[in-house]
């Protein structure tokens, strides 16, 4: 082993390793009277497994973190591919005004939202304004709303990452296509998707994890009316100060989403090896 | 000339104010081999990129296979390019890179099967290759699935943008022969973009000579070579020497005379001068290094050039000699022998036939 690794592995041991291991540790413990207790049980986690409405939320926060990264990568692929090829004179100011909306605080953008979405906020006034009835969109507080706030925020990582790798596509592979005899459709479908392919795994699999974790928007946007797994984590932390559930239900999160990862995973592999064998 | 399979006239090229071509016209016959040559920046790859249908002409018309070219996109033209860079599908097999166009145009997969080993024999490609990626084959190998890539569709031009460039010089010319046996085989006009003139002249039928988005001389290769239109022409190729001199008009010839070269008779016919010289003023005698010999002592030739020598290098199947006469340089290529004619600093007398020599405006 090298000495250079040593301060990745230090990096790793501290912030990433050690604390997994004192989470799944404090999820055997117990709680009395707002304290913690070192009993060494299964206490939580019977109490975890027999309750439906934690997996009713963890089950939520999974298929809103699929339907996330579905939005997410299904809008940039074509958002990234306009930037850099239609739009290509402006793809500097575009870039721009996204990094400076990406890099605005999430808290601030989310309550423009609100003030955007409310009864009677811009959008439903602009809409009053040129003859639809009073309050047509009431979308806030609602499950859709959590979603707008959570593709919104998370959009920018699968825009930059889809079109990183379609900007590092030769330009010439294209033409190659067209000369072939290809549409600009059929360029698209043949060359930049599948070699673009990497960037968008990435961006969807950094927006999935991203999401798995939202606890902002479900909270404002959604009007916590259903609420996210990361909601009810910090409930039981700081709420309930049961650190035990909250940490049990941390390494739920965790495996779900460690799975979910290996069917992506799975699912890239597999088709890979099918572009290979066709 | 039977109808021509190209013909363009009048084209140009502006990007933005920049004239990348001029008034460019050229038809090229079914069949033939046509090379675009010129150093870089003189339009050569926008010609190219035009008849491909990347990009647009400012002016002029195209017509390629009987149909005018304008506002027909690249994907509908009888033209297939072969990319400077190859531009092989890094994600595709062989096979699928091969059958591509024919994919493309929906045709079954038997029929695709088939056109891809046809094309792999005719490669020389092993059939092992069919389900590897282009990146697990050699330059040489990816050169020629790009071709039979382009070629399988049998398209009536193939256009041929520098792609031997980064090869390097014994696989150059042995693909540079087998281009040539391969349009002899199918039969296609080649276009072949190639700042190489050296390669233009052994794989052409014809060259065309552009400089500065003009053309300026278009015919055979030993036209080209023999019978230049001007210094620039002149120069492309090799070391060639060009001395300075006067001319006048005689009758139907040439007088001249010149510093460097003795002539017992300076006289040109009509034919050893190109159309730029003046009937009388500057201009250059081309002397190409091979027309050159040494006189041994005693012999005469018709045209002499006194010198020493200044170096000489062994080529193996020629000797090139650095000549100093009166203050040029002379270069002279001479077959090889085992034995050296002439060391350095060795005063020595160089022969010339007066029919060899060609006269370009200075």
């Amino acid at each position: 082993m090298r000495l250079s690794t040593l301060p990745l592995l230090l990096l790793m041991g501290l912030f990433f390793v050690i604390p997994l291991i004192m989470t799944a540790l404090l999820s055997f413990q117990g709680t009395q009277y707002y304290r913690l207790v070192w009993t060494w049980d299964l206490k939580v986690w019977t109490d975890v497994f027999s309750q439906v409405h934690y997996w009713t939320i963890m089950w939520r926060t999974l298929v809103m973190a699929l339907i996330c990264t579905l939005l997410c990568t299904v809008l940039a692929i074509p958002i990234a591919y306009g930037m850099l090829h239609r739009l290509s004179r402006w793809s500097d100011h575009i870039t721009l005004l996204m990094v400076f909306a990406f890099l605005t605080d999430a808290v601030l953008k989310t309550f423009g939202w609100v003030l955007f979405l409310d009864r009677s906020g811009v959008l439903n006034g602009t809409l009053e304004a040129i003859g639809f009835p009073a309050a047509s969109v009431n979308v806030l507080f609602t499950p859709n709303a959590t979603m707008i706030g959570m593709v919104y925020n998370l959009l920018p990582y699968t825009i930059f990452t889809v079109a990183l790798s379609m900007a590092r596509i030769d330009g010439d592979l294209v033409l190659a296509a067209r000369d072939a005899g290809a549409s600009r459709l059929r360029a698209f479908v043949e060359v930049t998707l599948p070699l673009a392919k990497p960037g968008i795994w990435a961006g969807a699999v950094l927006v999935f994890v991203l999401s798995l974790g939202v606890f902002l928007e479900p909270k404002v946007m959604g009007g916590g009316t259903s609420p996210l797994a990361a909601e009810l984590i910090r409930q039981s932390f700081e709420t309930r100060v049961n650190w035990p559930l909250g940490a049990a239900l941390t390494l739920v999160l965790i495996v779900i989403g460690a799975a979910a990862l290996t069917v992506f995973g799975a699912v890239a592999l597999w088709q890979a090896r099918r572009v290979a064998n066709d | 000339m039977v109808s021509p399979i190209i013909k363009a006239s009048g084209i140009e090229k502006y990007y933005g104010t920049y004239r990348a071509l001029s008034d460019i016209s050229l038809e090229v016959a079914n069949g033939e081999f046509l090379a675009l040559v010129g150093p870089s920046g003189c339009g050569k790859t926008s010609l190219l990129k035009i008849l491909a249908g990347f990009e647009d002409l400012s002016a002029g018309s195209l017509v390629i296979d009987g149909k005018d070219m304008a506002g027909i996109p690249a994907s509908a033209r009888p033209t297939r390019m072969v990319f400077q860079k190859l531009a092989l599908f890094p994600h595709k097999t062989v096979a699928q890179n091969i059958g591509f166009p024919l994919h493309l145009a929906k045709r079954p997969k038997s029929e695709i099967d088939t056109a891809v080993r046809r094309m792999l024999e005719l490669m020389h490609l092993k059939e092992s290759y069919l389900n590897r990626f282009p990146h697990e084959l050699s330059g040489g190998e990816q050169q020629r699935v790009a071709l039979a890539r382009s070629m399988v569709s049998q398209p009536p031009v193939l256009l041929l943008d520098e792609p031997m460039s980064a090869l390097d010089a014994k696989l150059k010319k042995s693909l540079q022969a087998e281009l040539k046996h391969l349009h002899r085989h199918v039969g296609t006009s080649f276009v072949h973009v190639t700042h190489d003139l050296e390669e233009a002249m052994m794989l052409a039928d014809r060259i065309c000579v552009m400089r500065a988005g003009r053309i300026v001389q278009l015919g055979a290769p030993s036209e080209i070579y023999y019978r230049p239109a001007d210094a620039f022409v002149a120069g492309f190729i090799g070391d060639t020497n060009l001395l300075p001199a006067k001319v006048t008009r005689v009758g139907e010839g040439f007088r001249f005379s010149c510093e460097i070269l003795d002539c017992t008779e300076p006289l040109l016919s009509a034919d050893q001068v190109a159309p730029g010289v003046a009937a009388g003023g500057d201009a250059a005698l081309m002397i190409r290094p091979e027309m050159l010999r040494l006189l041994p002592q005693g012999e005469n030739a018709e045209c002499t050039i006194v010198g020493t020598v200044n170096e000489y290098f062994i080529r193996g199947a020629s000797i090139q000699y650095r000549i100093a006469a009166a203050g040029t340089e002379i270069v002279m290529d001479i077959p090889g022998t085992s034995t050296l004619p002439a060391k350095q600093g060795d005063a020595v007398r160089l022969g010339l036939a007066l029919g060899d020599l060609f006269a370009v405006g200075a």
